[in-house]
């Protein structure tokens, strides 16, 4: 009685075994009636073929305009239109951001932070409404939801009313970025108000730059033009550790003329780089010449003393408008400054220097061009004097393709009458002793930066303590570091939502005013920092006028604008076009600030180039910490933009980090690959980070790019990286006060 | 018809990355996260590479910026089954994203690491793009079609478009398209658009006057991988 | 020999275990699909290089081992060779089950399952230049086949002879489409071969037969079953010239890579960081097995006989794998030199919960239906003496429960 099916031939009953019947004919005929119905469906549906699909373009959107106004992601503030846009919905966007063409500074060019206004705009960790801080910690501890408490503006003016100094120069005012329209009020509050005690952030890089240029023409709106126009364009560019086309500014317009003078006219610009990394400048010029880091001065007076020794120099200029030259050539001349001596200073071969030397007074015009990492020195004022010196030499001041001195829109007057003090302004030394001294016990940041950007800015060091210890008002956006440090947040607008002007800053020559519209009404209860500060002045008695024009608070930010500018434009012109030219500029006028009225070539301090000496003992921290700006770097106070952050290096292919950058060859005498953890150690204190390990370093240099190692501005910055102001030391450059970032010896281990 | 094609001056690009920043924007390409970089699953429709060679000092590290390269016979649209992905006549590879089933096959052949996947919906993006199309108007089911913004769909691969909705939408006005040697610039994508140092171009490489030809017959130009037979239409112009 | 067939009764408790245990990993594989789906693929650990993970892996897998227990059927349908009929039902409706496994592996690998029907619209909204449209073609008839060719065996139909040849034949030719996906892809060094079609079906083979081997024996052994040794030692040389087979193509095709001009690829996929896949592959896949069948004691003991069929089935899975792992891992190189961060970094592949519960999931769902299987369908030969089976401890239930002999 075995029901098994069996290899029989087939039995005219259908086989059955248990639980499973199979009927050939039931399968045949589902499966067919299957096939039928999947062929009428597929008859009957006959899918198009895949066309290309061509025109779609019916409205999604009501209206759109192209609004111009300028960006301050950087100090360049280009002229920009911005694309905003309103959907059948009801809702306002801002959707692009592209350059102004009408502003020929970097014709109509802006450069890839520009993009990152949208994410400045629509950042998710902005200040909402005025904060007052009731609990926590100041600094790394900081939770901004729980230690504050949400304040109306009336309030939180009343709080800061009651806490400014009666003595004004008790009082700090820290200026971060902002508008030209914004830093010309916060100046003339500080004026009224009578503290000297303002701080310029932007200092922190460019004072000791501009001292060195100033001891020799006495003009602190000097820079290099690099004209692309005609047979007078620059023809040769010596970089002195200079990010060109990374971080100098003005960058757009220094990226707009790359391409036409490398590709655009008819002698291709040849460009040298001196520079301890292989930065994305060192890689674009045509040749990258590895030096020690803070060696730059030193080189330009080797440059200088071949192109003196040849006879090289541009006569006419320097017996006409040279003052000290003899004794300059005197001691450039010596054995000291001879490319052999340098050579062994500075890691470069003599033959180099010579070549290079007279390549670069033999193409007219050339510039030298000093970069932030070759002033940022204890004599870095006489690095950037000495660099200076080398276009006097060839005759590169005042001339089509070399430096040029900017001119300014002639603004309407700010009141003068009864000011308390008619300067303010001290540098970053100053500050540092009167914090120290505690001369000063209350602080107004406006956009500021600070705790970021100043050396030995780590947790527990001098910088967090003292911000610790003030009464600090923070005028900002977003969250940021600073913030984290103060007693009353008001939440300023950012720049897309803001009425002012923008001023060129130099580069151009000839001025440039740059309108700044609101794209969007300013978000939540953001306000313009013009009308803040309007608010600020009717809680606090000052001492002197503040404002140009009658006004009240609300409309005070546009109507200070169309006063400044009205000398020179209307105001419905400059709304739609942007931007206002000046006129063409007039070269060899040869202007000179100084005493004696002349180009000064100073020589006395000279020596100091020749001995690069930095803190700690270079058995114990054998290796130079180098610190860069990678383009990304938003110098708006924040970071907290995750379009900026993914692809923050370039050259390494990576985000959302800075790295630990070494030699390959450095790196393997430390026991150190590629990706491992490391700990940079100065005597000032130690980070954490990743290696990189690369051939573009010259060895017993670290490379750090800074712009990382947030712990307060948002969901997409804290965290992340480490900030390499943290093991860096203060020393000052002794005649500007600036710090030097640059003179700190570190070493680096395997963590 | 047309023949749209790109060139990259390399001697121009320094690598500021405005391109793939306006991409992004353009495009609405969402960011990724420290994580996702880690994992190699955030989106890129546009990317920058530094290709680095030689021992210190004699480094030498080529920056090249890497759109799609709309090749000529491209390897993407003979695997994808389903026929989302496909060349238009006037040259352009487009991804419908209302036809991929995301089997990813094309980013398996491309060359050129081109093409994205979606591995997340995405998050309401502050930035949306609302002023571009789909404009099939369906609200809950705009994800339909050739395109992928204000809504992503997760699941579907990605890639540049050559700002495709950019030349449809002169095409439709009759507005010119493309770079011009001398005189100014027609519609453009949004990466040639925004290049600085002006080293990119776009244009007809069918029309003999256009900026693209010209630039193309009058120096050694490159492709990228070129012993892979794909004939890209995105060339470079080395330094 | 007159061979009967029964299926198992499937009511001891080892079995019920065994069911509840496939069931309920089945179901977590299901339930891990549906998180995946909704969450996106980021819970793999797939990324945009390495675009393809373990579910194809054990997709190619699967359509191997499918394609390779039907050649095995074949010694009995298409040659009739006897002396391999007990394990000839077993192999076919393995060969179904795993063809089964195989699609909802590719389906759910989708990122739209939802559009899967598209895979499937030949010739009018298929790119048929695609070798998956192709192959589409191909598993779609395959299946229809096994179904038909898995009937007409369990009932002794006489269409098995003309069934047979053409499902074991179109077995070949799937699998062969299969390879052709990886091979003619000329991108990826590592995949790009004519040969590996022929490597694919030379796999499929051993793979293939080396399961059928293992999973009978098992399923014999614990079934009670009545087992031929020397059935098992034949297929064991049979075995062994298979896999030889494949390790010689194999060996031509890295041989062919390795000279120059285009190396990279195969020292990455040899030497490389994932190299361990490949090796894993060589070492389980062909020398440990054709050292214990090569071996003059060893391989005429079945057990040892058994284990080679096992070791060798997970070498060919680490086969899968190296095509798929260190095959899209291996970094594009755009232009030359290194390039910097993430566009020149290698692909990773980690191992995440959801993918490998997924897998298992599958794995474990074709498992069931086997199990499931062998209680409803007449798969096994039956046992020699009702003594035996009376003996049983598993005889618990009474004759009248359906019948089971």
């Amino acid at each position: 009685m075995s029901q098994a099916a069996t290899d029989k031939p087939d039995s005219p009953e259908p086989k059955r075994s248990n639980g499973f019947r199979i009927s050939r004919r039931a399968f045949l005929g589902v499966s067919a009636a299957a096939a039928a119905v999947l062929t009428v469906v597929l008859a009957l549906r006959r899918p198009k073929l895949a066309e290309p699909v061509e025109t779609q373009t019916t409205k999604a959107v009501d209206t759109q305009q192209l609004i111009p106004t300028s960006c301050l992601n950087c100090p360049t503030r280009c002229a920009i239109r911005v694309r905003k846009v309103q959907t059948t919905a009801g809702e306002t966007k801002v959707v692009r951001i592209f350059g102004n063409p009408n502003s020929t500074y970097s014709e109509g060019k802006c450069c890839s932070r520009s993009h990152v206004g949208l994410q400045v705009l629509y950042n998710p960790d902005r200040f909402q409404t005025p904060l007052i801080r009731t609990s926590g910690t100041k600094g790394r501890g900081v939770n901004f939801e729980t230690d504050f408490e949400v304040a109306s503006w009336e309030d939180a003016m009343t709080a800061i009313a009651g806490r400014l100094p009666t003595a004004p120069g008790r009082l700090l005012i820290l200026e971060g970025l902002n508008t030209t329209s914004n830093e010309d009020l916060i100046r003339q509050f500080a004026l009224a108000y009578g503290t000297p005690n303002l701080f310029v952030e932007d200092g922190l890089e460019t004072d000791a730059d501009r001292e060195g240029k100033m001891l020799a023409d006495g003009r602190s709106n000097s820079w290099y033009e690099l004209q692309a126009e005609d047979e007078t364009s620059t023809k040769y560019i010596l970089a002195f550790s200079a990010g060109i086309v990374e971080s100098e500014r003005p960058l757009a317009r220094n990226l707009h003329l790359w391409g036409e003078l490398r590709r655009g006219t008819p002698n291709r610009t040849k460009v040298v780089s001196f520079d301890p990394r292989y930065s994305v400048t060192a890689c674009r010029a045509d040749e990258w010449v590895p030096i020690n880091p803070g060696t730059e001065g030193a080189l330009a007076m080797a440059i200088a003393h071949v192109i003196l020794s040849e006879g090289l120099y541009d006569s006419d200029f320097i017996n006409n408008y040279a003052d000290g030259f003899n004794k300059y050539r005197t001691v450039a001349m010596t054995q000291r400054f001879s490319p052999e001596s340098v050579s062994e200073i500075a890691g470069v071969s003599a033959d180099a220097i010579v070549r290079i030397a007279r390549e670069f007074a033999q193409s007219k015009p050339a510039i030298a061009w000093s970069g932030e990492a070759a002033t940022s020195w204890p004599y870095g004022t006489f690095a950037s004097h000495a660099i200076y010196c080398l276009n006097a030499l060839v005759g590169s001041i005042d001339v089509p393709g070399g430096i040029v001195y900017q001119q300014y829109p002639p603004y309407a007057v700010m009141p003068t009458e009864g000011l308390p003090i008619t300067e303010t302004g001290i540098s970053f030394q100053k500050m540092a002793e009167l914090l120290r001294d505690r001369g000063i016990n209350t602080a107004i940041g406006f956009n500021s930066n600070l705790i970021m950007s100043v050396p030995e800015s780590k947790e527990g060091g001098k910088w967090d303590e003292t911000l610790k210890n003030l009464f600090y008002v923070h005028i900002g956006p977003a969250k940021s570091e600073m913030a984290a440090y103060a007693d009353v947040i008001l939440p300023a607008c950012t720049y897309l939502e803001d009425w002012g002007y923008e001023s060129a800053i130099p580069g151009s020559g000839y001025a440039e005013a740059r309108i700044k519209q609101p794209v969007v009404e300013p978000r939540d209860e953001s306000r313009p920092t013009a009308r803040i500060l309007f608010d600020l002045t009717s809680v606090t008695p000052l001492a002197g006028p503040f404002s140009p024009v009658p006004s009240t608070p609300e409309e005070f930010p546009l109507a200070f604008a169309q006063y400044r500018t009205s000398p020179f434009i209307g105001w419905v012109d400059f709304q739609s076009v942007g931007v206002w030219k000046g006129s063409s500029y007039s070269y060899r006028s040869y202007a000179f600030g100084t005493t004696s009225g002349k180009f000064e070539f100073h020589s006395d301090h000279l020596e100091r180039l020749l001995n690069v000496r930095l803190p700690g003992e270079d058995t114990v921290y054998p290796l130079e910490l180098a610190i860069y700006r990678p383009v990304l770097e938003i110098r708006s106070g924040s970071q907290n933009f995750p379009w900026a952050q993914e692809m923050y290096l370039v050259m390494h292919g990576r985000g959302w980090k800075n790295l630990v950058e070494i030699n390959r060859e450095t790196a393997h005498e430390y026991g150190i690959g590629e990706g491992d953890e490391v700990i940079v150690e100065s005597v000032f204190g130690e980070i954490e980070g990743e290696a990189r390990v690369l051939e573009g370093m010259r060895p017993g240099v670290v490379a750090i790019a800074t712009g990382q190692g947030h712990f307060a501005s948002g969901r997409f910055a804290d965290g992340m990286g480490a900030n390499p102001n943290d093991v860096i030391g203060t020393e000052y450059d002794e005649e500007s006060g600036q710090p030097s970032f640059f003179a700190t010896r570190v070493k680096v281990r395997k963590a | 018809m047309a023949r749209w094609g790109m060139v990259i001056d390399l001697d121009k690009c320094v690598g500021c990355q405005a391109c793939s920043l306006a991409c992004k924007a353009e495009n609405n390409v969402p960011h990724g996260s420290p994580y996702e970089q880690k994992r190699h699953q955030d989106m890129y429709w546009h990317k920058v590479i530094a290709a680095t060679e030689g021992e210190y000092p004699a480094v030498n590290t080529q920056i090249i910026p890497m759109p799609c390269m709309h090749c000529e016979h491209p390897p993407c649209v003979t695997v994808c089954p389903a026929k989302a992905t496909f060349k238009r006549e006037d040259g352009i590879v487009m991804q419908n994203f209302r036809r991929c089933i995301g089997c990813r096959y094309c980013m398996v052949a491309c060359p050129y690491g081109a093409r994205n996947f979606n591995f997340k919906t995405q998050e309401s993006e502050e930035y949306q793009r609302p002023d571009l199309p789909p404009d099939l108007d369906l609200g809950f089911a705009s994800h339909i079609g050739p395109w992928p913004y204000p809504h992503r769909t997760r699941g579907v691969v990605e890639k540049c478009t050559y700002c495709f909705h950019r030349i449809d939408q002169a095409l439709e006005r009759g507005w010119e398209i493309g770079s011009k040697i001398d005189g100014e610039d027609g519609v453009l994508p949004a990466c040639v658009e925004a290049c600085p140092t002006e080293a990119r171009y776009f244009g007809d490489l069918d029309d003999p006057d256009s900026a693209v030809s010209r630039l193309l017959a009058s120096r050694t130009y490159m492709e990228l991988r070129e012993e892979m037979g794909t004939d890209p239409q995105t060339r470079y112009l080395p330094r | 020999m007159q061979l009967s067939f029964a299926p198992v009764q499937g009511t001891s408790r080892k079995y019920k275990i065994l069911v509840a245990v496939l069931f309920a990993l089945a179901l977590t594989g299901v339930i891990a699909y549906i998180i995946a789906y909704l969450n996106g693929f980021r819970l793999w650990g797939i990324n945009n290089s390495v675009t393809w993970g373990q579910l194809i892996t054990v997709d190619f897998f699967f359509i191997g081992l499918s394609a390779g227990s039907l050649v095995v059927s074949s010694l009995v349908y298409v040659l009739g060779q006897e002396r391999y009929k007990p394990i000839g039902r077993i192999a076919v409706f393995m060969g179904l089950l795993l063809m089964i496994g195989a699609m909802f592996t590719v389906v759910t690998d989708l990122g739209r399952i939802e559009k899967c029907w598209r895979l499937f619209m030949f010739f009018y909204l298929n790119n048929m230049k695609c070798l998956f449209a192709i192959n589409g073609i191909f598993y779609a008839g395959y299946i229809l086949l096994l179904f038909t060719y898995l009937a007409a065996a369990l009932t002794g139909s006489k269409l098995t002879k003309f069934i047979a040849p053409v499902a074991v034949l179109w077995a070949v030719l799937v699998h062969m489409g299969t390879g052709a996906i990886v091979g003619f892809i000329e991108t990826r060094g590592i995949l790009y071969s004519p040969m590996k079609p022929v490597e694919f079906i030379s796999a499929a083979f051993a793979s293939g037969l080396a399961l059928v081997m293992f999973l009978s024996y098992i399923t014999l052994k614990f079934s009670k079953r009545p087992i031929d040794k020397n059935m098992f030692v034949s297929l064991g040389r049979m075995l062994s010239i298979l896999i030889i087979i494949l390790m010689v193509l194999v060996l031509v095709d890295k041989l062919t890579h390795f000279y120059p001009p285009q190396r990279e690829s195969v020292m990455f996929l040899i030497s490389g960081p994932l190299a361990w896949v490949f090796w894993l592959q060589v070492v389980l896949g062909y020398f440990i097995p054709l050292g214990i069948l090569f071996n003059p004691w060893l391989r005429k003991k079945v057990g040892w006989v058994i284990a080679a069929c096992l070791i060798c089935v997970v070498g060919i899975l680490f086969e899968r794998a190296a095509i798929i792992i260190p095959g899209l891992s291996q970094p594009l190189q755009y232009y030359p030199g290194e390039i910097a961060g993430i566009w020149g970094a290698r692909g990773g592949f980690p191992i995440m919960i959801a993918e490998t519960l997924q897998t298992i999931g599958i794995v474990s769902l074709v498992g069931l239906l086997y199990v499931i299987g062998l209680k409803y369908l007449e798969l096994l030969p039956a046992s020699t003496s009702e003594h035996a089976q009376g003996e049983s401890a598993e005889q618990a239930a009474p004759a009248a429960e359906g019948g089971h002999t």
